[in-house]
């Protein structure tokens, strides 16, 4: 037989490869390396079309981070990175905000992204106070007005310094008068909707958006509530990243060259909540005494299995107003027990510990604990709570639980859940005169200034207030080898993964 | 034949609304509602109520009731309370992915099945009694244990199945048939079983009819007894015993669906459940129990047609 045919057949489909390989941008020539399959957390049965209510699905967030403009999204150290926005001036008293944003956007329909859409949309989110936790209860959205076409103007129902950080990633913008959420809406971000099905979103690269051209041309967002399924999604090859698996599952692949894993620091945090107003709790002596009980080092090492940092019982260690200057609480049985002798519980304390299944740990967290407490004379039972009644029925409700905190920043923690007239007020830490400090550091121009004031005000919640921090864990995404430029920040920005490539 | 037929549907009408109605009381008896569920713990009493006054939580839940069956009989099944989506589009984007597993699930599930009734009913008496209790055991086995049993050793061990199931992102759940397999066999080996056990005594049975062994004695091969004199007096038995498999395999999708990640109607019921959706909750059971019902109204009917002692009457 003559070889010859057979070679030249194979050079020819050689270069037949290499063509395509050369011709266009390569995208025809490897359509798999241009999709970029990232599985999120979230249950498919809840996934919603409407940015601006609550967003309780990661996979929900992503999507609308690529198919929506913010405002503005969280950057390094705290400080405000403006995408459709480009200034924010305060007026002297800082109430009265001038925004001005980008111009020449457009939504993928054509039509120009103007101020009066991004002030439809803010109103929205302001409306929908319930869902989002008050996201925006800073605003009077009755003053807030439309100055030009690509100018906003928006009014603070008391001096606030950190607009812009308000205004940070759930701002999502859409066209004006859209009053229908049962299908995709129209928006201006890096990417839109293509397609997908009750699992998968596709989206596919929005080549006319403003900013730098995504290097990724699809992305399918697949929402899966089970960190291991996730996790399995990579590891079996039908999918390219999972976000938040279990330390378990890191430890295992550790190792595996194919894989890789993205250290998120910071933005798990499972501390205990004492409620000020109910008994034994209300004695500052108790509360230090169960502070000092806690073996943080163990805590870290069993329930996030080393990946994470021990807590000080500062609620938002990551947060640039977190002071630094706080020496670390470490554990001290003998002083934990004279306190508990001073306030009356010489003779043995028993306490009540609700946990939940929520997220991994949780219920590891909780059981530990309460063999710590132990070992001070603290009798705790630990009761374990079906997760989904959880969040409504023992959480803020409890006087001892384990709570939950996914990385946000300082201001937010304190509207949700400490001033006053926060909706849910978990510990009743309930002082005016900690409220009144947290406006008057709200008023300061100054930034350096004001992160100090703020951080007065933590530290003082650290030592009298009703939360045992005693740890916080990594954000863990499982990737294969081959991504890169998935973001590794806290808190909201890690829903913006634009920038995330495949293959070198 | 007129009479029976109106009577028949009188029944199926009357087993729908006691289903639907038992289905509403049990999520309302759960603790918690939508209005919570949306919230997520983190509104005032104010705003909660404000919420359940705008989503129609604050009425009574027998108006609710009702109204959802007034919807019903205009076509409308609602709006989800926690998406805002109709619950239509819900169930209809979910309706292909679990027709295709529980489809895949009967292929396997029903040759297994007819196999070893035909085993159970004609093995000799001394083995038929270990046969059908194995049948039984097998049957007694949840599908949890099965999931986990085969993941264990095709994934795990073996290496050669996912053990996530994820739908493709596009295109029919049939693209890429590998991430069925499993589920589908942890669905049909326990129906498999099943069946086979209530099917492997009326095999028996028939086998044991005069005719039958009329048959036998005059000589003719045994797979001409077997199609011409045994088969046609076990079609009403395994239409029905079909009609109860399908229901009961819906009914265990939602438990596999969930182990594998599956977005079928199974997973939509389970997640339902737990944000209290009572819509979409209410139109996936439903939709289960017309399935059942559909699927038993077929087998009477299949099992008048085909009775051979009624073959010339009425």
């Amino acid at each position: 037989m003559n070889p010859l045919p057979v070679r030249f057949g194979a050079l020819c489909l050689g270069l037949v490869l290499l063509a395509a390989g050369c011709g266009g941008d390569g995208d025809a020539a490897s359509p798999a390396g241009q999709t970029l399959r990232y599985v999120a957390v979230g249950a498919p049965a809840t996934a919603i079309h409407d940015p601006h209510g609550g967003i309780g699905n990661q996979s929900d967030l992503t999507r609308f981070a690529l198919l929506y403009d913010v405002l503005a999204k969280p950057g390094p150290n705290g400080v405000t990175e403006p995408r459709l926005a480009t200034s924010f001036e305060p007026d002297e008293k800082l109430t009265t905000w001038t925004i001005r944003l980008r111009q020449g956007v457009t939504f993928t329909d054509g039509r120009p992204v103007r101020a009066a859409d991004a002030l439809f949309s803010l109103r929205r989110i302001h409306a929908k106070a319930a869902e989002n936790f008050g996201r925006l209860q800073m605003f009077d959205m009755d003053a807030a007005r439309v100055v030009g076409d690509h100018t906003l103007e928006l009014v603070t129902t008391r001096p606030y310094a950190e607009v812009p950080r308000a205004l940070e990633s759930m701002t999502f913008v859409i066209p004006e008068g859209t009053t229908a959420f049962d299908k995709p809406v129209v928006g201006s971000g890096p990417y839109r909707m293509v397609g997908g099905n009750a699992q998968n979103a596709v989206l596919e690269r929005n080549d006319r958006w403003w900013g730098a051209k995504p290097p990724t041309r699809r992305i399918e967002i697949r929402a899966v509530p089970d960190p291991q399924a996730r996790a399995q999604a990579v590891i079996s090859g039908q999918a390219d990243v999972a976000s938040s698996v279990n330390p378990a599952t890191v430890r295992q692949v550790s190792g595996d060259r194919n894989l890789k894993i993205v250290h998120r620091p910071a933005v798990t945090m499972y501390p205990f909540v004492m409620r000020l107003d109910r008994e034994p709790f209300d004695d500052p002596r108790v509360r230090e005494a169960i502070k000092l009980a806690a073996d943080r080092r163990e805590l870290v090492d069993k329930v996030f299995l080393g990946y994470g940092k021990v807590g000080n019982d500062l609620l938002t260690p990551a947060d640039p107003s977190s002071p630094a200057d706080v020496p670390q609480r470490t554990r001290d049985l003998a002083r934990a027990k004279e306190l508990l002798r001073q306030a009356g519980h010489g003779d043995g304390l028993e306490l009540k510990l609700a946990t939940t299944t929520s997220y991994p740990g949780m219920d590891t967290a909780a059981t530990l604990f309460a063999r710590q407490l132990g070992q001070a004379g603290i009798t705790v039972r630990v009761t374990n709570e079906p997760p989904d009644t959880y969040w409504t029925k023992v959480f803020a409700q409890r006087d001892f639980y384990t709570g939950f905190f996914g990385g946000i920043p300082f201001i937010d923690v304190a509207r949700v859940s400490l001033l006053g007239d926060a909706p849910t007020n978990e510990t009743a830490w309930k002082r005016p005169d900690w409220d009144a400090a947290h406006w008057k550091a709200m008023a300061i121009r100054d930034e350096a200034e004001r992160r100090r004031a703020l951080g007065t005000l933590q530290r003082e919640l650290r030592d009298e207030g009703g939360y045992v921090v005693w740890g916080v864990g990594d954000g863990l995404d499982l990737t294969s080898a081959q991504v890169s430029g998935l973001p590794d920040g806290p808190g909201f920005d890690s829903a913006f993964i634009e920038r995330v490539r495949l293959g070198g | 034949m007129a009479r029976a037929l109106v009577v028949a549907m009188l029944r199926a009408l009357l087993l729908f609304v006691a289903v639907s109605a038992l289905v509403f009381g049990a999520t309302e008896l759960l603790p918690s509602d939508a209005a919570e569920s949306r919230t997520g713990g983190r509104a005032t009493a104010e705003q909660l109520a404000q919420m359940r006054e705008g989503l129609g939580l604050d009425r009574p839940a027998w108006r609710r009731y009702l109204s959802w069956l007034a919807g019903l009989c205009h076509g409308d099944a609602g709006t989800s309370l926690v998406t805002d989506r109709p619950v239509a589009a819900m169930v209809a984007e979910r309706l292909p992915a679990t027709l295709t597993l529980t489809g895949c699930a009967l292929a396997v599930a029903v040759p297994l099945m007819l196999l070893s009734a035909w085993l159970v009913g004609t093995a000799s008496p001394r083995w038929r009694g270990p046969l059908a209790a194995l049948a039984t055991g097998v049957a007694a086995v949840p599908q949890v244990v099965f999931a986990a049993g085969l993941v264990v050793v095709f994934s795990a061990v073996l290496g050669w199945l996912p053990p996530v199931s994820l739908l493709p992102a596009e295109g029919s759940p049939l693209a890429d048939p590998r991430p069925l397999v499993l589920p589908s066999l942890a669905l049909a080996a326990p129906a498999a079983a099943f069946g086979a056990g209530l099917l492997g005594g009326a095999v028996a049975d028939t086998v044991r009819r005069p005719h039958v062994r009329d048959a036998v004695a005059r000589g003719l091969p045994r797979h001409r007894v077997a199609a011409r004199h045994v088969a046609p007096f076990l079609l009403a038995p395994t239409a029905r015993v079909l009609a109860l498999t399908a229901g009961a395999l819906l009914a265990a999708a939602a438990v596999v669906e969930m182990m594998f990640g599956y977005a079928g109607l199974g997973e939509l019921l389970v997640s339902s459940i737990g944000t209290r959706d009572t819509p979409v909750v209410q139109a996936v059971a439903v939709l289960a129990a017309v399935a059942v019902l559909a699927g038993t109204a077929v087998a009477d009917a299949l099992g008048a047609l085909t009775d051979p002692y009624a073959r010339g009457r009425s």
